[in-house]
């Protein structure tokens, strides 16, 4: 006990006076959080000030330009422009926009497209009044459509176009269906020799309630902060492989841990304090970065992230997470043999494994053969046994597969480490 | 074990991974308890392998090791009670001072309380460093840091010392201050085994010497008697241009 705790003290020292490393070790971890769950939220929450400016030109001037223009403005994510620089918009001067990056979508709505609608649904409505009518609504439609100009900057995402294209459809789909509705109405209203009082719901009498499906007592409301901060104090902690490899590659490099192998204690009490502290500080680490979920976030305008009724289950998700974490850079750590190695090895296998385990793409939205690979990742399973608590209100019962399989990891890495420096002993 | 062969080695080789050339071939030799024991040879000779071996930081392929009776293959645990080493690398913690990297290897070695303290003040006050130990060792001179990477080897006062090139480096005065206490620390009883590239300082400290090269012990014994031997033996360092030549050596 007493070489351990010997150990144990030594590593702390070591850790505390190097300042630089302080910083590496808590400051960046808290900033990475901060900045990444800033701008991931801004990117898919409602904010005013970050409307996405759509450049808007409406040859029609009726009823379809003026719905499309209503509902874009109303739904909170766009802000039209009808002037460039106080020029009236065209479509050349829309292409040189784009094209140059200034603006990111141009609508253009045709002239009469509102006319083709109207046409095409006076001929509906007369087709089926007037069994007489003979004429194909397939031609009609083939000559006539009107067609909505979309101009995208090659560089936009294609999940955010298409979302662009769903809305318009559905401004376009409630203006037809209205027009035929206004003509099916008027045709009624003949037929019966009455007044015209039926009127076009264009909400519609279906509803949507979104309900989560968590575990009930769980007060706990989704959002960008419940996602992020977990996602991110996973991705922060496995960075623990920096100073720790570096920390082992130093002590062999520089003839302290020969020193340490041929004194009469084991060399494996010295890897256990090493263990111990770098796990203790990843727990440090994590907690911080849930302070900055929880203090600093909110002063951004950001939801305060809440930690759920499992605290328990969360300390033990925490502690599982910094153990695979730690061993990971134990791993690294003896098998690199520079510390240069280590570091770049060790940055690019951290994002790769984030990549793969959801951390910066969801796991469902990535390809078949894609999502089969991601559940390999350690940073997966803590992502989705954090995901468990903090999102879907889980308690210990459902992160123990996910704590077995960081414990199971933690283990094969240690072990693959202790063999490999059995076999590198000269 | 008698004082004849406190250390006793018997056909010991060693090839490294990959290597073409063994870097021990089949050495024999003995060293005297209560010696001054000077491992000499040119880079790559095999010295520093010899003594990696006989600490236990290395494996070998084949031979024998004998360390105050104790078998190096089944007594391990026992040998490294008894041994110190000082190796070539300053093995010490840049950020700790002196003090918390004495009291640490101490506390590693089994040391604790006023034992330990008592001697990490007997050692710094014998190399000097005792004004300056409680500053970071990474503000040291080359010097001290040798001098305190000495005390490390030696500070739960092993019976045998193992050095590999203590006084690479360091100026004449943290040199003296180092043979001076090495020679009392054999006064003392140690049995010091020494490897260096400076033969003047060997021929000064040892009583008894072997020289290596190509991992073959060319001579063995005591370093007055071998001087003694031959004619052409003027100095310890005419017997090793002699038998070692005059080709360069790149390791």
């Amino acid at each position: 006990m007493l070489q351990l705790f010997s150990s144990i003290y030594k590593e702390i020292l070591i850790i505390i006076r190097d300042k630089a490393g302080i910083a590496i070790l808590f400051l960046m971890p808290m900033v990475l959080i901060f900045v990444m769950t800033l701008i991931q939220d801004s990117t898919f929450r409602k904010l005013d000030e970050s409307r996405l400016e759509i450049l808007f030109l409406d040859y029609d001037q009726d009823s379809l330009g003026m719905a499309i223009k209503q509902g874009l403005q109303g739904s909170g994510f766009f802000e039209l422009a009808t002037t460039y620089e106080n020029k009236f918009l065209d479509q050349e001067l829309i292409h040189q926009l784009l094209n140059k990056g200034k603006f990111q979508i141009g609508i253009i709505i045709p002239n009469g497209a509102t006319n083709t609608i109207r046409n095409k649904a006076e001929l509906i409505v007369s087709q089926a009044f007037d069994s007489n009518d003979s004429t194909n609504i397939n031609e009609v439609k083939a000559q006539d459509d009107a067609t909505i100009i979309l101009y995208f900057d090659p560089a936009i995402k294609n999940s955010f176009k298409q979302s662009v294209k769903n809305s318009l459809q559905n401004f376009t789909f409630a203006i037809e269906a209205k027009i035929t509705f206004d003509y099916l109405a008027e045709e009624f209203s003949d037929i019966l020799s009455s007044p015209n009082n039926i009127y076009f719901d264009p909400k519609g009498s279906i509803r949507f309630e979104e309900l989560y499906a968590t575990d009930e007592h769980t007060e706990i409301i989704p959002n960008s902060v419940q996602h992020n901060v977990p996602a991110w104090a996973v991705f922060a902690m496995f960075f623990i492989l920096i100073p720790l490899t570096g920390n082992i590659i130093k002590e062999r490099d520089n003839g302290t841990a020969m020193r340490l192998e041929i004194m009469p204690s084991s060399y494996l009490v010295v890897l256990i304090a090493k263990a111990l502290v770098y796990i203790f500080v990843c727990f440090i680490q994590f907690c911080l970065m849930l302070l900055v979920g929880m203090v600093f976030l909110p002063m951004f305008g950001l939801p305060v992230l809440e930690l759920g009724p499992n605290k328990m289950a969360l300390f033990i998700m925490a502690i599982s997470t910094a153990i695979a974490a730690t061993s990971y850079a134990i791993l690294l750590g003896t098998i690199a043999s520079t510390h240069e190695q280590a570091a770049s090895f060790g940055s690019v296998s951290v994002i790769v494994l984030a990549a793969l385990g959801g951390i910066w793409v969801p796991v469902f939205i990535m390809p078949g053969f894609m999502q089969a690979i991601s559940i390999v990742s350690p940073l997966n399973w803590g992502l989705e046994g954090f995901y468990n608590i903090f999102l879907r209100g889980g308690g210990i019962k459902s992160i123990l597969p996910f704590v077995g399989l960081l414990i199971g990891f933690s283990i094969i890495s240690v072990f693959i480490a202790y063999q490999f420096r059995r076999f590198r002993k000269v | 074990m008698t004082k004849e062969s406190l250390i006793k080695i018997e056909k010991l080789s060693k090839t490294y991974k990959g290597a073409d050339e063994p870097a021990l071939k089949n050495i024999s030799f003995t060293i005297p308890g209560n010696e001054i024991f000077g491992l000499l040879g040119p880079n790559g000779a095999g010295k520093t392998t010899t003594l990696n071996i006989l600490c236990g930081y290395y494996k070998k392929d084949s031979g024998t090791v004998q360390i105050n009776g104790y078998s190096l293959d089944k007594n391990l645990k026992e040998i490294k009670k008894i041994i110190g080493v000082v190796p070539q690398d300053i093995a010490l913690y840049e950020t700790l001072t002196a003090r918390e990297n004495l009291r640490f290897i101490g506390n590693m070695c089994g040391m604790r309380g006023k034992k330990l303290n008592n001697r990490i003040n007997e050692c710094l006050e014998l190399l000097s460093l005792d004004k300056s130990s409680y500053r970071l060792v990474k503000t040291y001179s080359g010097g001290m840091k040798r001098r305190l990477n000495l005390i490390a080897g030696l500070l739960h006062e092993p019976k045998i010392l193992f050095l590999d090139e203590p006084t690479v480096g360091i100026d004449v005065q943290s040199r003296t201050v180092i043979l001076e206490y090495l020679k009392e620390l054999n006064k003392k009883g140690t049995t010091i085994i020494y490897t260096s590239h400076y033969l003047e300082e060997a021929e000064q400290l040892c009583s008894s010497i072997a020289i290596i090269d190509y991992g073959t012990i060319l001579i063995e014994g005591n370093l007055q008697s071998l001087i003694k031997s031959k004619s052409e033996y003027s100095d310890l360092e005419t017997i090793f241009l002699q038998l070692t030549g005059r080709k360069l050596r790149d390791n």
